[in-house]
């Protein structure tokens, strides 16, 4: 449906342009200071003039920003490995089987994924120190886990219903096993959701604060979205190296993420929607 | 075989709910049972606490500072923050419905874009553009004669300070709202729209009458998704300048429940906090599952 009139155009037209500006300037302005020779300083115009990558060099090799982006890759590559497995597994069951209790199953998926990490990070701080997770990559993961598992479980549970149950009784008709059908039918189909679901988990990981900021002590445990703080100092903000670590953190989750964007989002209308 | 079927089925989500369990139940149950003891550096460290009942929520309701501060700043945010969201989503969700494929494709490439912006990076990119000295926002108003940088300190007043972080939170939550109801007005009939606008019905008639009615569960549920996530915002306030318990005016039930506890060492105090913040988002949780399951059974 496009505007009939004239001035509804340009109308549109001026709206998309603010709607532009606003979403993208921030990281704009991020990317454009991370490359900026003169970031720091306080006449820098907005375009950058002075092209460099020494704040890049200088937040991997003096600001153990290798260390810290290190550390978060494997925390959320093993968040992504466990919470898929256990979500695809959790999955089919609620979506092909009928049995007792299915519908609260469904129920406390859903509460749980209300409950607020925020209010969980004092008993699970206590916790982990009880078991000595603190300061370990481990540690992290065990809670990114739980807490990524409640919306890969919804949403793959969607993914799943979507298969046609004949495909899966045609299987069982030439005499397919169970396992069988799960592995050579079901999950060639589920694959995608599976991708979307893992690229949600990678990045509940990869962007988490509170429990890495509490749990990690030791700077050389430290995930890239808490080890950017260590670039601000009482004798000022280092902001071109700030920027920096900012683009190393984001960029690679805003191509994931808008690479599956139709996926995820298809997943979560019909997560959110239908039930 | 209904049998062998349940406890095929049981096996699946046998790791899941256990997971689920122990890193979710469990530590609901802790945190409730921490709230009723004086839990400080001492107990943590040594273990066993004393249970001193509602002790921690009577000095929490005596204290001025949750009335005057924490809830007005948490409830108040809250509120508008999910009514921009809300109300700028929608109107991105219908712009994006009026535009030709190809502007949609990059609108909402930017938009998923802004979505996938880290709540950390995010925060410290709007930080730096309302920074006193070298921020582009500062700059342009000192530019424009509105407000001086060398006594202009925008984190240290309470509005200005939840302005920004409003600004910052809408841009990060705003995206969901947009696709969400651009997704639903792809569902709304085309002839309706098209002979309600032939009947002379404008644009503003069309949504109130015809979009909103049918959309209603998709708005219900961004809205109350948006209030969850709007009352217990933390990581934007915390990395803001003052945020981290520095400023005292700026304190919302999060950051203070976090800083009681990280900060002052007193875990069973800030496990109060987190228990009323939960219980609020139980709440709300509670009003999101009716909406579910009044459109459609699981």
């Amino acid at each position: 449906m496009t505007s009939r009139t004239w001035s509804g155009r340009v109308l549109t037209g001026v709206a998309t342009a603010l709607i532009l500006a606003f979403t993208l300037f921030p990281i704009y302005l991020m990317v454009s200071m991370a490359l900026d020779a003169r970031a720091n300083d306080g006449k820098r115009k907005l375009l950058p003039t002075d092209f460099t990558l020494d704040h890049f060099s200088f937040v991997l090799d003096e600001g153990n920003f290798a260390t810290y982006l290190r550390n978060s890759l494997i925390v959320a590559l093993a968040t992504v490995v466990v919470s898929g497995l256990l979500a695809l597994l959790a999955a089919v069951a609620v979506a092909r089987f009928r049995f007792r209790f299915r519908t609260s199953v469904l129920i406390l998926v859903l509460v749980v994924q209300m409950v607020p990490m925020e209010a969980l990070v004092i008993p699970l701080f206590v916790q982990a120190k009880d078991l000595h997770l603190l300061d370990k990559l481990l540690g992290l993961v065990v809670v990114y886990v739980a807490f990524s598992l409640p919306f890969a479980i919804w949403m793959l549970r969607g993914f799943v219903a979507a298969v046609p149950k004949d495909i899966e009784e045609a299987a069982y008709v030439d005499g397919a096993s169970w396992g069988r059908m799960f592995w050579t039918i079901l999950m060639p189909l589920v694959a995608p959701g599976l991708v979307a679901t893992s690229i949600f988990s990678f990045i509940v990981a990869w962007n988490e604060f509170i429990f890495a900021l509490t749990f990690m002590s030791d700077e050389s445990r430290y995930t890239a979205a808490v080890g950017l703080r260590e670039f601000f100092t009482a004798y000022g903000n280092d902001w071109g190296a700030i920027m920096a670590g900012s683009t190393l953190i984001t960029i690679p989750v805003m191509i994931f993420f808008v690479v599956v964007q139709r996926r995820l989002s298809a997943g979560l209308v019909a997560g959110a929607v239908k039930g | 075989m209904p049998n062998r079927q349940s406890w095929r089925a049981w096996l699946l989500l046998a790791p899941g709910l256990a997971t689920l369990a122990v890193l979710l139940l469990y530590p609901l149950y802790r945190v409730t049972q921490l709230s009723f003891q004086d839990f400080g550096l001492r107990e943590l460290n040594l273990g066993g606490a004393a249970w001193i009942g509602l002790g921690n929520y009577q000095q929490l309701l005596e204290d001025e500072r949750l009335w005057q501060i924490v809830l007005p700043n948490t409830v108040g945010f809250a509120v508008v923050n999910v009514a921009l969201t809300v109300i700028f989503g929608t109107l991105v969700a219908l712009l994006l419905f009026r535009l030709g494929p190809w502007m949609r494709g990059i609108v909402t490439t930017a938009i998923m874009a802004a979505w996938a912006v880290p709540a950390v990076t995010g925060t410290y990119a709007w930080v730096f553009i309302f920074d006193s000295r070298r921020g582009p926002a500062m700059r342009l108003m000192d530019w424009l004669g509105l407000a001086d940088p060398d006594t202009t300190n925008w984190f240290d007043d309470r509005l200005t300070f939840f302005a920004i972080a409003t600004i910052n939170v809408v841009h990060h939550g705003f995206p969901f709202v947009a696709v969400t109801v651009l997704a639903g007005l792809m569902t709304v009939p085309k002839d309706v729209i098209e002979a309600a606008t032939i009947d002379g019905a404008n644009a503003w008639r069309r949504f109130w009458h015809i979009t909103f009615p049918t959309l209603k569960p998709v708005f219900a549920v961004v809205t109350i998704l948006s209030t969850i996530w709007d009352f217990k915002v933390f990581t934007q306030i915390y990395l803001m300048p003052g945020g981290d318990g520095l400023n005292r005016e700026v304190l919302n039930l999060g950051t203070w429940s976090y800083i009681t506890s990280f900060g002052q060492q007193e875990y069973g105090l800030g496990a109060a906090l987190a228990v009323m913040l939960t219980a609020v988002l139980l709440i709300i949780t509670v009003l999101y599952l009716r909406v579910i399951f009044r459109e459609e059974e699981l």
